[in-house]
């Protein structure tokens, strides 16, 4: 876990249970970051080296990796400039699901991305939400244990 | 000792099963910080009997928290951090994941 810093690169991070979270300021007002997180060819600069979104409920959206990798998915949730929700699925893998929202700062933007896996997709070893507190436990012993 | 190997979703179950419980997981941090222990040693330091912790115990094995071992005429019990290991590994993939997508993300509005 790191503090949260000031300017430049991801901010606050939280991660318990099986929810990642990130934050993050953007030098750009929500109505443009929005741009960023709906076409494909801006996705392209960020969240994959190719990407196919139909931004909305129950649309498509597929993102693809140099190295071959494939994720599937499908928009869930989609408030103009505000939230957007996907769930989705690497080959072979668990599905998860990933929302970000947008909050106005002023004239820039705070981006906030939560990922969580749910139980059901993800086997045996990941644990749910409201398992942060024991999960903190049971690594505090595993660190003791491997010590 | 050998246990019949669940199927994924059994085996899920097993392990929120095993965390719900309060006395579980303070077997788990006491198990943790002694090492192996047994039943016996495992209850005076629990307010609970032994037979009590036996069948918690028992919990903990079937969800792989928890493997045992003979010694002599006792029964050995040492916590399995493997299952938590893995679930580690998905938090750190995915937050390193994030943060290189975010990081690009931040150099595209500042260019």
């Amino acid at each position: 876990m790191t503090l949260p810093r000031s300017e430049g690169g991801p901010a606050v991070e939280r991660t318990d249970g099986e929810r990642v979270s990130r934050s993050v300021e953007l030098d750009a007002a929500p109505a443009e970051v929005w741009d960023a997180l709906t076409e494909e060819a801006l996705l392209a600069e960020w969240l994959a080296d190719e990407v196919e979104i139909e931004a909305e409920p129950g649309g498509e959206i597929v993102c693809r990796y140099a190295d071959g990798e494939e994720r599937r998915g499908e928009v869930e949730l989609v408030e103009e400039a505000e939230r957007l929700a996907w769930s989705w699925r690497r080959e072979g893998g668990g599905s998860s699901r990933v929302e970000l929202v947008l909050d106005a700062i002023a004239e820039r933007t705070r981006l906030t991305v939560i990922e969580t896996a749910p139980l059901r997709a993800t086997g045996p070893l990941l644990l749910a939400g409201t398992w942060g507190a024991p999960l903190a436990r049971l690594r505090t012993a595993v660190r003791l244990v491997l010590a | 000792m050998p246990q019949p190997q669940p199927s994924r979703d059994a085996a899920a179950g097993a392990v929120f099963a095993a965390l719900a419980d309060p006395t579980r997981r303070h077997l788990i941090a006491v198990l943790g910080a002694g090492g192996a222990a047994t039943a016996t040693g495992l209850a005076s330091e629990l307010p609970i009997s032994r037979q009590a912790v036996a069948k918690h115990l028992a919990t903990l094995g079937r969800a792989g928290l928890v493997s045992q071992s003979r010694r002599g005429r006792e029964s050995l019990f040492e916590l399995d951090p493997r299952p938590l290991a893995d679930a580690a590994a998905w938090l750190t993939t995915v937050g390193a994941e994030w943060d290189t997508r975010l990081a690009d993300l931040q150099r595209h509005f500042k260019g």
